[in-house]
């Protein structure tokens, strides 16, 4: 069976607010790390054309899961996932997101809750011809919550790893590697279609739950695991990142 | 369906050059009020039978199962493009 993808792209006009160039002035921005949505992201000619006269500069990349560049996905949230050289990061004073809504450019906090400082997100939505700012205040509870899984996840015994069946998301043989890192620990191997957070409750002998699908349930989801759920990612590296001096380790 | 262009003539070609009778469209959420208008005009369009898929649409990474067993010839999904799968994150 073929698949076939279609963009939807948006059918008005994508440019910056006025408020958006007034505010990247004003902060006195020179460089911006720009990146779009699927519908916006084939057409971002007048944006770049604005940030030109304005003398910003326009750095972007191909991020990891995306097919083209400037693209960004929700999952795209590691570190790393941007694939900017340290020279590149070093130079972006901010992020500027082209789209609507708020799960992708969130990807862009949550990709930066291990790193010592933050770059803000200046957000453009083309349809409502607004600005708006995300940082690490908009995701500091559900940090917080999930700091406190890190922890339980190293003083546990008996962890549940949710692994989804769909192709682009399964993760069962990365997810062994735990395995090795924590030979004292017994894991328990969840498979699903999609996860079933009703039924999470039903296996009462977990004491904390790794996710291995979209690395977005881990964290807009973590109200939903009572006994707290972290991504793999963070599982295999849950000491150090908790040695960290981090954004994340430094919440008040 | 103003904000964005649901392009159904590329999903109509698709359908005319796979042949396909029974398809599966599947919408993100923001779309799904348009799936009435999508179907009618493939159906209109094409001989194709459609099948609208009921579940969750959060990416290209989460792609049905089991169309396959229903015969379905080809899958049109909305609101994304093509994911590159990373294995071990």
């Amino acid at each position: 069976m073929k698949t076939l993808f279609l963009d939807a792209p948006y059918n008005g006009t994508i440019e910056l607010a006025a408020e958006t160039l007034a505010y990247l002035k004003k902060k006195k921005y020179k460089t911006v790390g720009l990146y779009a949505s699927v519908q916006f992201v084939n057409n971002l000619e007048k944006v770049k054309e604005q940030l030109q006269k304005n003398n910003i500069t326009a750095i972007t990349s191909h991020a990891d899961r995306t097919h083209v560049q400037g693209q960004l996905l929700g999952c795209d949230n590691y570190h790393n996932s941007l694939n900017l050289s340290k020279d590149e990061n070093k130079k972006i004073d901010c992020y500027l997101y082209i789209g609507d809504g708020k799960f992708h450019p969130l990807a862009l906090v949550y990709s930066q809750k291990d790193s010592d400082a933050v770059k803000e997100i200046v957000c453009n939505d083309p349809i409502q011809k607004k600005m708006s700012l995300m940082g690490m205040a908009d995701i500091k509870g559900i940090l917080k919550k999930y700091k406190g899984s890190l922890v339980r996840f190293l003083s546990a015994d008996t962890i549940g790893i949710i692994i989804t069946i769909k192709p682009g998301q399964e993760q069962f043989r990365p997810a062994l590697a735990l395995e090795n890192q924590f030979p004292d620990k017994k894991f328990y191997y969840f498979i699903d279609n999609v996860v079933s957070f009703d039924q999470l409750e039903n296996f009462n002998f977990i004491e904390v739950w790794v996710n291995t699908a979209c690395p977005r349930v881990g964290f807009d989801d973590q109200e939903k695991f009572v006994k707290g759920v972290i991504n793999l990612n963070d599982a295999l590296h849950a000491g150090e990142i908790l040695g960290k001096d981090s954004m994340m380790n430094n919440l008040q | 369906m103003a904000l964005y262009k649901p392009e159904v003539e590329k999903a109509v070609a698709e359908i005319a050059a796979q042949k396909a009778k029974l398809v599966c469209i599947q919408l993100p959420d923001g779309m799904k009020p348009y799936a009435k208008d999508i179907a009618d005009e493939i159906e209109d369009k094409t001989s194709a039978k459609v099948l609208i898929w009921l579940g969750s649409n959060f990416g290209a990474c989460d792609i049905p199962l089991g169309l396959n067993r229903m015969g379905v010839d080809l899958l049109i999904s909305w609101g994304h493009n093509r994911f590159h799968k990373k294995e071990g994150w």
